[in-house]
């Protein structure tokens, strides 16, 4: 899952980030509101978390844009705002959810997981495929009832392929949705990772490779 | 609930309304010439009718007599007179006063419905140039400077309301980001105790300022005397190693500058004046602090080498949490009330500020404490505070 987190508070914008990528999210943080918009034109995020009061182009304006031009991002508002209508104005530009200042970081891991859960088609909260079966808030997966015991990564890859129900996923989407910007194009990353992931998922193999494609599981 | 009641308090009249009171008066006062009128015609007809005192008695009874019934007559004419002149000027006078006074209940109904929550509603009294139109502009122009005040308090409770919970919310994400990390060494623990430490000073300052903002919107309870160069000079002194460490350059010129008012207050002017030049300055840059007395007046002058300031923005930064464009980040440790603070203790002290755009980038501030400034005056012992030993 890709998450964009728009915080013109340095340390507030850090520690989401830490917090949120130990969640096994791909999180790229940016302080202003330029930049946000900068990274959304390049990068397809499933959420983007973000601060209503920022320096430059306003909280209210990225959303609106946002809302306007990647209807398939969700957006999540934090807000320091006390009063409900004030609140409740961010949900009228095009906000999906909203979060009062100060808030629990379970709760915004929770509320991040529950919108990515809104995209088009929705996911259910476990996701299942072959013998599988993945559980992205308690972090957990398994196959035919074995525990597996997975990285970051590995699980957001294997997120990636139940949540793409058969359909090809390919390295590029791969390294766009499990890895941040911080990733290098070029790199082996997605193919070490599958790799690993085969290991440890064992026998009979469920990621199929498709040649100049990507990779698949339990596709016809 | 309400409405009926407030309907029929207003049908009923029960108090001496100005209506009422206009209408009688107008009534009473139509009576009155006319019972006056009439006196002086009937005064005038009694003495014509004593006409003849050489007359005899049998033709002064008769004409006594004729008189009487002529003077019965012309009472019943006086009196029917006087009722219908009577209920005429009661009424015209309730039509007239109506009339008039249109326009003032307008204007009580309107206020009364004018809350903080519609004050951009407006009077807008039409109808000819008179008293009562030039009530209704004068109360629109108090509704909007009302407004105008209304919404940039909005905006300073908004804008508080962020500041302060923003770090707050950071030191909890912090904190619980830290204790859900298993792996959490020593050493991340102690990153993160440093970063606790550091949103505490900021929050501190925070609230210092905010304090300070309020005390001085408060204005001065206690005048004292100052000279504007020790104050300045205090204020620098701290602020120096922060300069050495960013590298600027601070230049002091300290002349008598003797003035009056809340020391304390003009403290944190000149401090965060300081704090302003030293912050938004460039690399190698330089401040110059002056304080003299030029016409009676202690004057303050903060010359900074920064960041171009664009003349129509230079209003905007002495706004409450406003920062000038680009340089609004976070990464920045001002608060964005440094300025407001020097606004709003200058305006209690009664003096001005002017700040122009210094040539090649950054400011030039000047702040002039008045000669006999207006709040000293004022101030209900000024000879005691000033032999009070400071």
């Amino acid at each position: 899952m890709r998450v964009l987190v728009v915080e013109d508070f340095e340390v507030l914008a850090r520690t989401i980030g830490t917090g949120l990528r130990r969640e096994g999210m791909a999180v790229d943080v940016v302080l202003d509101g330029l930049d946000a918009l900068e990274h959304l034109a390049v990068t397809r995020y499933d959420v983007v978390v973000l601060d209503r009061d920022l320096p430059g182009v306003s909280g209210d304006e990225v959303c609106r844009r946002l809302a306007a031009e990647h209807s398939e991002t969700r957006i999540l508002m934090l807000t320091a705002a006390g009063a409900v209508e004030e609140r409740v104005d961010g949900l009228g530009l095009g906000a999906d959810d909203y979060l009062p200042k100060p808030f629990d970081f379970a709760e915004l891991v929770a509320r991040i997981r529950a919108l990515a859960r809104r995209s088009t088609p929705p996911l259910a909260p476990t996701l299942a495929g072959a013998d599988l079966s993945l559980d992205p808030a308690r972090r957990t997966a398994s196959r035919a009832g074995r525990r597996l015991d997975l990285s970051p990564k590995e699980f957001g890859v294997l997120e990636c392929l139940l949540a793409a129900d058969g359909r090809v996923v390919s390295s590029e989407e791969l390294l766009e949705r499990v890895w941040d910007e911080a990733a290098d194009p070029f790199t082996t990353a997605v193919k070490t990772t599958i790799r690993r992931l085969r290991a440890k998922l064992g026998e009979p193999p469920v990621i199929e490779t498709v040649r100049e494609g990507g990779y698949r599981i339990g596709g016809a | 609930m309400d409405l009926p009641r407030k309907a029929t308090a207003r049908f009923h009249l029960p108090r001496r309304t100005l209506r009422l009171q206009l209408t009688l008066l107008y009534g009473g006062v139509v009576v009155v010439l006319l019972v006056a009128v009439l006196g002086i015609w009937g005064l005038l007809y009694g003495t014509s009718s004593k006409a003849a005192p050489g007359s005899p008695a049998s033709a002064v009874a008769k004409a006594q007599a004729q008189a009487a019934g002529n003077g019965h007559h012309v009472d019943i004419l006086f009196a029917l007179v006087l009722a219908v002149a009577v209920v005429l000027a009661l009424g015209l006078g309730w039509l007239i006063a109506g009339r008039l006074l249109r326009a003032l209940r307008k204007i009580t109904s309107t206020a009364r419905a004018i809350s903080a929550s519609n004050l951009h509603e407006r009077l807008n009294i039409e109808g000819p140039d008179d008293e009562l139109k030039e009530l209704g502009g004068t109360l629109d122009d108090l509704f909007a400077r009302l407004e105008a005040s209304f919404e940039s308090q909005r905006r300073f409770v908004a804008n508080a309301s962020h500041e302060l919970r923003t770090p707050l919310t950071a030191e909890r994400s912090l904190l619980q980001v830290a204790l859900a990390d298993p792996d959490a060494d020593v050493e991340a623990w102690r990153a993160t105790g440093e970063e606790l430490l550091a949103l505490g000073g900021l929050q501190e300052r925070l609230i210092d300022a905010l304090l300070t903002l309020a005390r001085s919107e408060r204005g001065i309870e206690q005048w004292h005397d100052f000279d504007l160069a020790t104050v300045a000079e205090k204020a620098v002194l701290v602020r120096r190693l922060e300069a050495d460490r960013r590298g600027i350059r601070v230049e002091t010129t300290f002349a008598a500058a003797p003035g009056a008012g809340d020391p304390g207050l003009v403290e944190s002017l000149i401090a965060n004046l300081v704090d302003n030049a030293i912050r938004h300055n460039v690399d190698n840059g330089q401040v110059d602090i002056a304080t003299a007395t030029r016409a009676g007046s202690a004057v303050l002058r903060v010359v900074n080498t920064g960041p171009v300031v664009p003349p129509e923005d230079i209003e905007r930064l002495f706004e409450p949490f406003r920062k000038a464009g680009a340089d609004r980040t976070r990464s920045n440790d001002g608060n964005g009330l440094g300025l407001s603070i020097v606004r709003a203790v200058a305006d209690a002290h009664g003096a001005t500020i002017v700040v122009e755009p210094r040539s090649g980038g950054g400011l030039r501030l000047e702040v002039a404490f008045p000669v006999s400034s207006r709040g000293k005056s004022q101030a209900p012992v000024p000879a005691l505070s000033c032999s009070r030993p400071a």
